[in-house]
């Protein structure tokens, strides 16, 4: 019997929106993957590369990033860094043989359960398609 | 054109000639002798004849260290254009002070720009020397050629044969950080040879993005021989394509990644 | 106004402009320029001589009879204003805008020698430890809304200027009449001009249905006329407010469920309105002497530069945001600065009242303690680790870090927490207290175990 692959999605949530946002779809008995495993920074800002590849070097199949909507920023434009950080980094990684799919950037507002859902349910589904990250790693261990 | 430069050069420094001497206490330039060739702060009185240019070094940093030792120091230097881009970068960053520098600029000739694959192979304060065409990176367009997987493969077999040397991050003119966090377990596991793919070269490459001028020097001093010029070279592609920026183009130019969109807007 | 014009402990700038902002809670800088009213204050007693001797008669539209009325190129702004002053308009006056070309009737007329064409603007600093944003709104220009055709018909006036026409003081001493000098017989007014509108503004305007039925009920009062209403929703929700509906309903205002769609201009001058009666189900038209279109409030045109200055941002409708819209209403994200009234969202007086006196009250109280309690979610620079480059400094939203001798420094009273720097910066020299890189990381080993 084959056992079929779950994703395990590291997402970096942003404090004031997308974290609520995941709230709001909870709150809405909305149903969301459980692949999905949170943790909240203040603002999606805060995310550095570095983080990224740690969670990739952990174990992660696949890294999300959702923050709020430009100009929505409750710190008015830490989100604009981000914007700019993650397009280069997932170039990098297609470069060196890695798909950049798994790295994904999005906004999703407080009041976007919906969008959450829909996002993370996509998410999944395009990690299960690409298999495991492990594969590309020589990570010796945590 | 080096017997220009040396006259430059020895105008500069010629004490007899007041009126041409904007106060510099030396020129930074290589020196050639019997022991190689070495980055060397020519003063009034030393033999020019020992000035050479080639084998290329990175100037910048040789500035960014007498600097430190004495800030009031004005020098001048001699700087091909990635010398000079290289200064700009680190202007910005404070670890420069271009108010008591004085780029002597040479230009590279067709051979190094070919070399280097260099799109700009002379420097806006261009002194000596004759302007010649920028090449295009072949490389880039060869590496994007290559399915993902053949580029995995690729880069898994040049990073196996890193050994930590940290050459690459010490040649680099850009890398000033008194703790480098290439050293840190937080982010790139120590203790194990080679590091374990990609995090340490993913983590120097996002570093460079908006700094690296392209001087090269990271691969040259590579005793590894791993093309990391191939993936910082995309990287200067991806500056200029996304956020129309070029290291070294100008001071006023601010680093993309660190400002808003509505300072530096990302395109496509 | 007039006791804040005199209360000991109220300095009133007046005709001046806010230029720069800097510091942080507790500890502003403000620079205010004080442009010239080519009058000295302190000598001015606002007798009004001048305005009476100016040779620019009635020429300049004046912005309080909302161009209703003209106005002097040396005036008073109107007779209760305060500081009770008059101003010079530099761009009309003759002496100031045509080369000295005037016999400066004005000079001779004062007797306090007040006027002083020499007078330049001043700039002053102050230091303050809170700022209540309190700037206001404008109407909403109905010229955007071509079906209106507003400016097509001097009787097709707007809220504001139909104030005018019914005030004391204004162009017609308090008489509703047409442009033509007669009383209406029939009046429209039209609510939600450039509210609830899509292609305007979103919002609803909340103080229109009130004061579009005052107008309604003022039109019965003084003149008679047929008064017919054109609203979508009628919003009276404030205490007294449902009972006024009923009374001018009682006083035979006529109320047509559907928004005025369309004003014609007849070729005799009169207007037709035309609109869906929703509770008819039909299209109604009607052929009347006066319109009054009930306009949107709307942000101040400046509204982008005062947001820049004090770090406020701006809520969708285009309003300053509030900290929080329920719990946080005239708080800012910004401490130390806070909102009074419409500049906020649009309130009418009572509610106006209540939100100034609620921003009085926690300027008092941030000022009464002394210090102030900020977040421990900080940003902390490490000095050894810190080399100086000011990539951090580029980063802060809240320009929160500076450079001091080659060392980044946050000012912890206006870091805000976001981390931003701490990821940017290549050395990690500078640590998120409370969201650390070895918190977050073993989170992500947590979550992944």
């Amino acid at each position: 019997m084959t056992e079929e692959f779950e994703p395990r999605i590291v997402a970096f949530l942003c404090n004031w929106c997308s974290y609520a946002g995941a709230d709001n779809a909870g709150v809405a008995r909305i149903s969301s993957p459980p692949n999905i495993l949170p943790v909240r920074v203040m603002c999606s800002g805060r995310v550095a590369p570095e983080m990224i590849l740690r969670a990739f070097r952990a174990g992660a199949d696949g890294v999300l990033v959702l923050g709020c909507h430009i100009g929505d920023c409750h710190y008015d434009s830490g989100n604009h860094r981000t914007a700019k950080r993650i397009p280069v980094l997932r170039r990098l990684l297609n470069y060196i043989g890695i798909e950049p799919e798994r790295l994904r950037l999005d906004w999703v507002s407080a009041a976007e359960g919906n969008k959450f859902a829909q996002v993370t349910a996509e998410f999944t589904e395009a990690i299960r398609a690409l298999g495991p990250a492990k594969q590309h790693y020589c990570a010796t261990g945590r | 054109m080096i017997e220009e430069l040396r006259k430059v050069v020895g105008e500069l420094l010629d004490e007899r000639r007041p009126e041409l001497v904007e106060g510099l206490d030396g020129v930074v330039a290589l020196r050639g002798s019997s022991q190689g060739v070495a980055p060397h702060l020519f003063r009034s009185g030393d033999d020019l004849a020992e000035l050479v240019v080639t084998p290329r070094y990175p100037m910048a940093s040789v500035v960014d260290l007498l600097q430190d030792a004495d800030p009031d120091a004005r020098l001048g230097v001699v700087a091909r254009g990635c010398d000079e881009r290289a200064l700009i970068e680190m202007a910005k960053r404070q670890q420069v002070n271009l108010d008591n520098v004085e780029v002597i600029g040479i230009a590279c000739s067709a051979e190094e720009a070919e070399e280097c694959r260099c799109a700009t192979p002379y420097p806006q304060n261009l002194v000596v020397g004759e302007k010649v065409q920028g090449v295009e990176d072949r490389l880039i367009a060869e590496h994007e050629a290559l399915s993902r997987q053949e580029r995995l493969e690729f880069w898994k077999r040049q990073f196996a044969k890193c050994l930590k040397c940290y050459g690459c991050r010490n040649a680099c003119p850009e890398c000033f950080c008194e703790e480098c966090v290439l050293e840190d377990e937080l982010w790139a596991q120590t203790g194990v040879l080679p590091p374990p793919f990609p995090s340490f070269h993913v983590i120097r490459a996002m570093h460079t993005v908006g700094k690296c001028v392209g001087c090269g020097e990271c691969e040259l001093t590579c005793p590894a021989e791993i093309p990391l010029t191939i993936l910082y070279s995309l990287l200067r592609r991806d500056a200029k394509e996304l956020f129309d920026y070029e290291a070294g183009a100008s001071i006023e130019d601010q680093p993309p990644l660190l400002v808003t969109l509505h300072q530096v807007p990302i395109r496509g | 106004m007039m006791d804040a014009g005199r209360h000991p402990n109220i300095t009133l700038l007046a005709y001046s402009e806010v230029e720069e902002v800097s510091g942080y809670v507790g500890n502003f800088k403000v620079k205010v320029k004080r442009k010239p009213r080519y009058v000295i204050e302190e000598l001015c007693t606002g007798c009004g001589a001048c305005v009476e001797a100016c040779v620019w008669k009635e020429r300049v539209p004046s912005e309080f009879e909302a161009g209703m009325g003209k106005r002097n190129a040396i005036y008073i702004p109107f007779a209760q204003a305060i500081p009770l002053k008059a101003v010079v308009d530099a761009q009309s006056c003759l002496f100031l805008a045509r080369e000295g070309r005037c016999k400066q009737k004005c000079v001779t007329a004062c007797e306090r020698k007040a006027i002083d064409f020499e007078q330049k603007e001043e700039f002053v600093e102050l230091d303050v430890g809170a700022i209540i944003v309190a700037t206001g709104f404008q109407m909403f220009d109905a010229a955007k809304l071509p079906e209106y055709n507003y400016g097509k018909s001097p009787n097709i006036i707007d809220g504001l200027q139909f104030e005018r026409l019914t005030s004391a003081t204004g162009p017609t001493g308090g008489e509703i009449l047409t442009a033509e000098g007669k009383v209406p017989e029939r009046v429209a007014i039209i609510h939600c001009v450039g509210s609830r509108d899509e292609r305007a503004n979103r919002y609803c305007s909340r103080v229109c249905c009130m004061y579009a039925m005052k107008h309604a009920h003022l039109v019965r009062d003084k003149t008679g006329a047929d008064v017919y209403e054109f609203y979508m929703d009628i919003r009276a929700f404030g205490k007294g407010y449902e009972e006024f509906y009923e009374r001018v309903q009682d006083e035979g205002v006529f109320f047509v469920r559907g928004r005025g769609a369309e004003v014609v201009v007849e070729t005799d001058g009169k207007l037709t309105v035309k609109a869906e009666d929703a509770n008819l189900g039909r299209m109604v038209e009607a052929r009347v002497d006066m319109v009054v279109l009930e306009t949107a409030l709307v942000p101040q045109p400046d509204i982008d530069k005062m947001g820049a200055l004090f770090g406020l941002s701006r809520s969708e409708d285009g309003f300053f945001l509030e900290a929080h819209p329920k719990l946080r209403p005239v708080e800012t994200n910004t401490d130390g600065v806070f909102l009074a009234g419409a500049c906020q969202a649009p309130r009418d007086v009572p509610d106006t009242v209540a939100h100034a006196n609620s921003a009085a009250a926690e300027a008092l109280a941030l000022l009464s303690q002394g210090v102030v309690q900020i977040a421990p979610t900080t940003a902390q620079v490490n000095e050894e680790l810190c080399s100086g480059c000011g990539e951090c400094v580029l980063v802060c939203p809240y320009t929160a870090i500076s450079l001091t001798d080659h060392t980044a420094q946050v000012n912890s009273a206006l870091c805000k927490g976001c981390g931003t720097c701490a990821a940017a910066c290549l050395a990690k020299a500078i640590t998120a207290l409370h969201f650390t890189d070895e918190q977050i990381v073993a989170q992500i080993e947590g979550v992944l175990a």
